[in-house]
């Protein structure tokens, strides 16, 4: 009786057959156009001229440069990232407190503004005729067209990725165990490495996986706090502007491939721990 | 250990969940918080605990004041509703948490800490599931691995929120009678919260039952059946016939109206009368008992009677019956004043 009901009820919500083959025709060509055509199209032109000048454009000195810069940028941003959203959302999901609202929409704030004045912001704050700009020159500081600059715009749009993934989780999970933890006599260090750790990693991995690829891929903010210069700030999505714009195109569509083969990478990880978190949570015990 | 609470006043926010609570809990006692969801006995267990901090009032252990002690350093074992297992350790490794997160002078060594957590393991007949995950047990089961966790640490008190709230019937019975005798054999000063009468009947030596926030009755389960405190208390404690009835002046000095009298169902019975004032209005036959229902015109609210078969035989009620109402033993209220025999 009880197997048969699902697939009555389910003939009863069947749509007419054309509308369903319509609506899957109008999907995949969508798809197809907008993200297999340029995906395939951005190898394509990588390698038409051949693989030695795949490999010459990205073994390319200024190339090498931007590759390693960008890099540098995720090792730093990332990492804080993860301190801070992991910190942003143990405060959001385990106290109440005067302004939580306020403090969830902030998190969410990047996400809300273009890149592009993320980046300005940081030019009117550490610019030369910024704020803050003659009391750095004063100090020989120089974050505005320097790494400095570019590690904090990447910071600032890769911010929300950690704690958003991690605040639905950490409030669906609760914090019984924590209390229990810490009424066993764990301090609230070996509760965070014993209990809550192992309880939100896979969310945690997912956050960062997201927050990474961000930050590799990160263009407008990086653009305004750069100053462009070549083998020192250009990160890889600005070397590869420079190129396009030179002419250069099979050298930039290489560099964009490996761009591209990231975020293949970044989508094959995600679908992994994805399916890790659906496999835990359905073996997590009911109660 | 004794546990000495005064004064105790908490709100979440503008809601007060507990306005002024003095209990004193004696060592070795097992002591049941019974009251309906909301009466703040869940808030209240965890202040003992010191999971939350009062706004008012304080807590002592053994005389010693404790109020501003962190739930690490009290020292109290703590079951919770749902056992908060770590659901990606072993059953061994849950138990043996305890131990292994001390600082490393005084966690026990490699050998000590196996033979305590078996001994553990065999205490809650968990011995051959020392290496599945809590997933792997059932609800009975897990909520043993949560006692034996919680006793791992050797607690001088023992705190259970709902401890057989989220177990199916059978378990449950099996379960606390398994509790009330581990309890006799360690005698570890024990607080359990419980919506359910008779599950804190069961398992306590005296039952405080609260309402609102409050402490209404703090007594052993004969005095709080026999004698309680309030209507709120009575009615709570299971069914029970609220009757309006006349006072003669021999009970309190001089007549008086208003009062009410409860009687609980099996100390009522119904009399064939021909000219008695209710009717019986249905008899249900529920196996080892027999339930009658009547109704009296002047009462909003059936009569019920409820009698052993055996003695049920030779009365020979049927519905549409005339009746009159006889009551062999009642309680009586003013309001919410006790009515005494002057």
């Amino acid at each position: 009786m009880s197997a048969h009901l699902p697939r009555k009820s389910s003939v009863a919500l069947r749509d007419p057959r054309w509308l369903r083959w319509s609506l899957l025709a109008i999907a995949l060509a969508f798809v197809a156009l907008f993200l297999v055509l340029p995906l395939l199209a951005v190898f394509g032109y990588a390698f038409e001229k051949g693989l030695d000048v795949w490999r010459a454009a990205v073994v390319d000195e200024e190339a090498r440069a931007a590759i390693r810069l960008t890099l540098l940028v995720a090792a730093i941003a990332v990492p804080l990232n993860t301190v801070f959203g992991v910190a942003a959302a143990w405060l959001v999901t385990r106290y109440s407190f005067r302004g939580k609202g306020l403090l969830v929409s902030l998190i969410d704030l990047p996400f809300a503004v273009s890149p592009v004045i993320a980046g300005l912001i940081y030019v009117l704050l550490f610019g030369k005729q910024g704020w803050l700009g003659p009391w750095l020159a004063d100090h020989d500081v120089k974050i505005i067209f320097a790494v400095p600059g570019i590690v904090l715009a990447t910071t600032f749009v890769t911010f929300p990725f950690v704690a958003r993934e991690l605040i639905p989780l950490m409030q669906a999970q609760g914090g019984d165990e924590e209390r229990a933890a810490i009424t066993l006599g764990a301090s609230g260090w070996s509760m965070f490495w014993r209990v809550t750790l192992p309880k939100i990693g896979w969310g945690l991995l997912y956050g960062v996986i997201l927050c990474n690829a961000r930050a590799i891929g990160e263009f407008g903010a990086v653009s305004v706090v750069s100053g462009h210069i070549r083998g020192l700030t250009n990160t890889m999505p600005l070397h590869i502007e420079v190129l396009y714009n030179e002419y250069q195109r099979t050298a930039a569509f290489a560099v964009a491939s490996l761009l591209a083969l990231f975020a293949l990478l970044t989508l094959v990880l995600k679908q992994i721990v994805g399916w890790r978190m659906r496999r835990i949570a359905a073996t997590e015990p009911d109660a | 250990m004794s546990i000495d609470v005064a004064d105790i006043h908490y709100a979440y926010g503008s809601a007060p969940a507990l306005r002024g609570i003095d209990l004193s809990i004696e060592s070795g006692e097992l002591l049941a918080l019974l009251g309906p969801s909301g009466c703040g006995k869940t808030t209240l267990l965890r202040i003992v605990a010191g999971l939350e901090f009062p706004q008012r009032g304080r807590v002592a252990f053994n005389g010693r004041d404790v109020t501003d002690v962190s739930a690490r350093q009290r020292h109290v074992g703590f079951v919770f509703q749902h056992y908060a297992l770590f659901n990606h350790l072993s059953v061994f490794e849950n138990v043996a948490f305890g131990l292994r997160v001390r600082r490393w002078r005084l966690r026990p060594k490699r050998d000590e800490l196996q033979r305590k957590v078996r001994d553990l393991l065999d205490l809650v007949q968990l011995g051959d599931f020392a290496h599945r995950l809590p997933a792997q047990l059932s609800g009975g089961q897990r909520q043993r691995v949560a006692l034996a966790r919680a006793l791992a640490v050797e607690p001088e008190i023992l705190l259970l929120d709902e401890p057989f709230g989220a177990l199916d019937a059978r378990v449950r019975g099996d379960l606390r009678r398994w509790l009330r005798g581990l309890h006799d054999r360690i005698h570890v000063t024990s607080v359990f919260v419980t919506h359910d009468q008779e599950e804190a009947f069961e398992l306590a030596d005296r039952i405080a039952v609260m309402n609102q926030g409050r402490i209404e009755q703090l007594a052993d389960p004969q005095t709080l059946y026999t004698q309680p405190a309030s209507p709120f208390v009575c009615r709570f404690l299971g069914e029970v016939n609220e009757l309006p009835v006349a006072l003669h002046a021999r009970w309190s000095g001089h007549d008086e109206a208003d009062v009410t009298a409860f009687v609980r169902p099996h100390d009522l019975d119904f009399v064939p009368a021909a000219a008695g004032g209710a009717r019986i209005e249905s008899v249900r036959d529920l196996g080892p008992t027999v339930r009658i229902e009547a109704r009296h015109p002047a009462l909003s609210a059936p009569l019920v009677a409820i009698h052993e078969r055996g003695r049920f035989g030779g009365s020979g009620l049927a519905a549409g019956q005339a009746v009159a109402i006889e009551a062999r033993r009642w309680v009586l209220f003013r309001g919410e004043q006790a009515v005494t025999e002057a």
